[in-house]
């Protein structure tokens, strides 16, 4: 390209000098006669052929290197050639003094922008009484509601929300995890990373409205579970590698009422959260990533001296202590608390677990179901499994419209299975007693079909792929 | 995973695992569910992260593909592993001591041309502290880039142009709302800057479009810079040919 125009400049220079040397000759020489002009021309071996012709030609004054500099074809392999090869600069390249310097307002428009356009849903929970569904939207926040019944036609561009909760006030940023309260319709979401809030609306909110409560919760909650009976709310901690409790209407800065963390539990990275008040049984998905904490010395600043907060925040890591885990379900006693071991742990090769993120119970067919994110697939174990067992059903493949599920519903009063698929802005559903690879029994779609999510999600870095001229970014 | 690294010589993608206290490795055209091609994890390797990513401790890294070394803000420290290293290993040398004024090392990058390694240390003042590549043990930073003209309030990903001997830095703002953080820009500093200086160049809120950048990375073949902004789930390209 650089080539071209240089080519194409001394193109035009020698057409503008010809032009001029023209003009300039009839100036000069005025009223010359064809006869003069063509002997003139002769001598000069040229002959007038009716268009510009080349006079003289010059080499262009060398450039200051900005439009055409040499450019490598792979800018990354020269710079690290360059480093290797080249002197390094000795003394401040703009050459400004600091006492007098000022920074030079660079502001200006992107000239490209990745990211996604559409909602992408982490979490789902049904209201059974006003028949919503509620998606909670981790890509551009906030909670998107629909009928139950809402299906999505093929050739429909997606299906409008009844109503959206969103904007500033809500808080809600990076959330993860729904619970609908049966009775009342009050809706909890729990953020994940970034607000450190747990928020409760109230069922008939809309717009960007203020939560009727928040509570402030650990760092890195992900799952939620609420015991009814007990009035208790659990929530897992992913950085922390704990379950909470608190009580079910906690709010603001309350404390958690017991506090299940420690080697022993074998919580790894803890996600979905799963209550079996029948049976007594709290059940738990580990991704697996783990490491040691130093047992707290002092009240922590973090939690505000908080009894049963979990400890790591700012007691810290045991230095080099992280292990890799297989992924796993641990399961304890409903109460279980301190460093609790589990009574059974559903882990190992068969199992197909692989990032198992949030959990669903079927309590009358003793059923546990498993969002298997990277999976791409939703498992089904009994509640009583142990150790290395292969699922009892595996719903997976190409009809299912599965696409890195993480949200999961049980709705045993209808028969059906709801997923939230991070993967293609859909939510779908199932019979509960669904296998294989079977079609969706409806899909609420978000986005045109067949249009994938980019999956850029809190990104908190970037690398560029010089070689394969690429941008790299980690959620 | 809160960086990510590529390293142009060698054909490498380098991440953290904040959890599992790990340096993850990659070769370069990996995709799918694919292991890392080496894993730096273990007693012998000190990694505990930094405070002020609560949990998240292994936060950032870097790669120098011209020394062959793998670098890691650590708290109060500074790792160096040796690039191909693999396992349970000791790092090579360890930045640590009360010379070094290194608190909270968060987020850093290393400038191979100048023999520098420039640390964002998020402990108040938030600074940036400015290390000779080499150095070892309890040693005084060569220059710390803070104050109130900075503008420093906390620093996402660090980058360094070393042919200008540029560094790259994103800053998120300040903390409270998701919105309307204020202080929100990705700077541009030299290595050779010191004390309570402004950035030479700021990309921010108005046009720039920033809600709160955390990563940065460039490609100097088309004089561009990429910043990644967690607020926007995005990816955000600018022409900033005057750092090229």
């Amino acid at each position: 390209m650089c080539c071209l125009r240089r080519f194409t400049g001394n193109l035009r220079l020698v057409v503008l000098i010809s032009l001029i040397g023209t003009a300039g000759y009839v100036l000069v020489v005025g009223r010359t006669t064809r006869p003069a002009m063509i002997a003139a021309s002769q001598q000069a071996l040229r002959r007038p052929v009716g268009r510009p012709q080349l006079v003289r030609s010059e080499s262009r004054a060398s450039s200051d290197g900005e439009m055409c500099e040499w450019m490598p074809v792979n800018g990354q392999v020269t710079l690290a050639s360059a480093i290797q090869h080249q002197g390094r600069l000795n003394t401040d390249p703009a050459g400004q003094g600091d006492e007098e310097r000022t920074s030079i307002d660079a502001d200006r428009a992107p000239i490209r922008i990745i990211r996604d356009s559409f909602p992408t849903y982490s979490a789902v929970a049904v209201d059974l009484k006003s028949n919503e569904v509620y998606l909670q939207d981790e890509n551009l926040f906030g909670l998107k509601i629909f009928n139950r019944l809402d299906d999505t036609p093929p050739a429909a561009r997606f299906t409008e929300p009844k109503r959206t909760i969103g904007g500033l006030e809500t808080r809600l940023e990076f959330n993860c995890a729904l619970y609908v309260d049966p009775k009342t319709g009050d809706v909890y979401s729990v953020n994940n990373d970034t607000v450190g809030l747990m928020t409760v609306f109230p069922h008939d909110a809309k717009g960007n409205v203020a939560p009727m409560r928040s509570l402030k919760t650990p760092h890195g909650t992900f799952g939620i579970a609420v015991n009814e009976e007990a009035q208790e709310l659990f929530l897992t901690v992913q950085h922390d590698n704990a379950v909470v409790v608190f009580r079910k209407t906690a709010e603001k800065d309350e404390a958690p009422i017991r506090l299940l963390q420690g080697e022993q539990t074998r919580l790894a990275d803890p996600h979905g959260i799963a209550l079996d008040s029948k049976n007594n049984l709290l059940f738990v998905t580990n991704h697996g990533s783990v490491h040691q904490v130093i047992p707290p010395k002092k009240p922590r600043a973090a939690g505000s001296g908080k009894p049963n907060w979990p400890s790591g925040r700012l007691d810290g890591p045991v230095p080099g202590s992280g292990k890799f885990n297989p992924p796993s379900i641990t399961v304890y006693p409903l109460k279980a608390s301190g460093d609790t071991p589990p009574v059974h742990v559903i882990e190992g090769p068969k199992t197909q677990l692989n990032w198992p993120s949030t959990l669903a119970l079927y309590p009358d067919r003793g059923e546990l179901f498993v969002a298997n994110d990277t999976g791409d697939s939703i498992l089904v174990f009994r509640t009583t499994d142990n150790g290395d067992i292969p699922p009892l059903r595996v719903i997976k493949g190409p009809k299912t419209g599965l696409s890195y599920p993480t949200g999961l519903f049980a709705d045993t009063k209808n028969g059906e299975l709801w997923a939230a698929d991070m993967g293609n802005h859909s939510a779908t559903v199932y019979p509960l007693t669904a296998n294989g690879d079977v079609a969706p029994l409806r899909t609420v779609r978000s986005a045109p079909l067949g249009k994938a999510a980019l999956d850029i999600g809190n990104p908190g870095a970037a690398a560029y792929d010089s070689k394969r001229d690429e941008i790299l970014v980690p959620n | 995973m809160h960086d990510i690294r590529y390293d142009p010589v060698h054909d490498e993608i380098l991440v953290t695992n904040p959890f599992a206290l790990a340096l993850l490795v990659f070769r370069g055209g990996a995709t799918g569910e694919e292991a890392p091609v080496r894993v730096i994890q273990g007693l012998r390797t000190q990694l505990i992260g930094s405070a002020s990513g609560g949990s998240n401790r292994v936060y950032r890294l870097e790669v120098d593909p011209i020394h062959n070394e793998i670098l890691v803000p650590n708290g109060d420290s500074i790792l160096v592993f040796p690039r191909e290293a693999s396992g349970d290993v000791a790092p090579v040398r360890v930045i640590r001591g009360a010379a070094t004024q290194l608190t909270d090392a968060n987020t850093l990058a290393v400038d191979p041309m100048h023999d520098l390694i420039v640390v964002g240390d998020e402990d108040r003042p938030v600074a940036l502290k400015v290390f000779n590549r080499t150095d070892n043990g309890n040693v005084k930073p060569r220059a710390i880039i803070a104050g109130p003209k900075t503008g420093l309030l906390s620093m996402g990903q660090i980058a360094t142009y070393p042919p200008k001997g540029w560094i790259l830095v994103c800053q998120p703002g300040k903390s409270g709302s998701e919105e309307d953080r204020g202080g929100v820009f990705l700077g541009v500093w030299s290595v050779f800057d010191n004390g309570d200086v402004p950035p030479r160049w700021k990309i921010g809120e108005g046009k720039g479009g920033l809600k709160r950048p955390r990563g940065v990375t460039f490609d100097p073949k088309h004089r561009e810079v990429m910043v990644a902004d967690m607020r926007l789930n995005a990816i955000l390209t600018f022409y900033f040919p005057e750092i090229f």
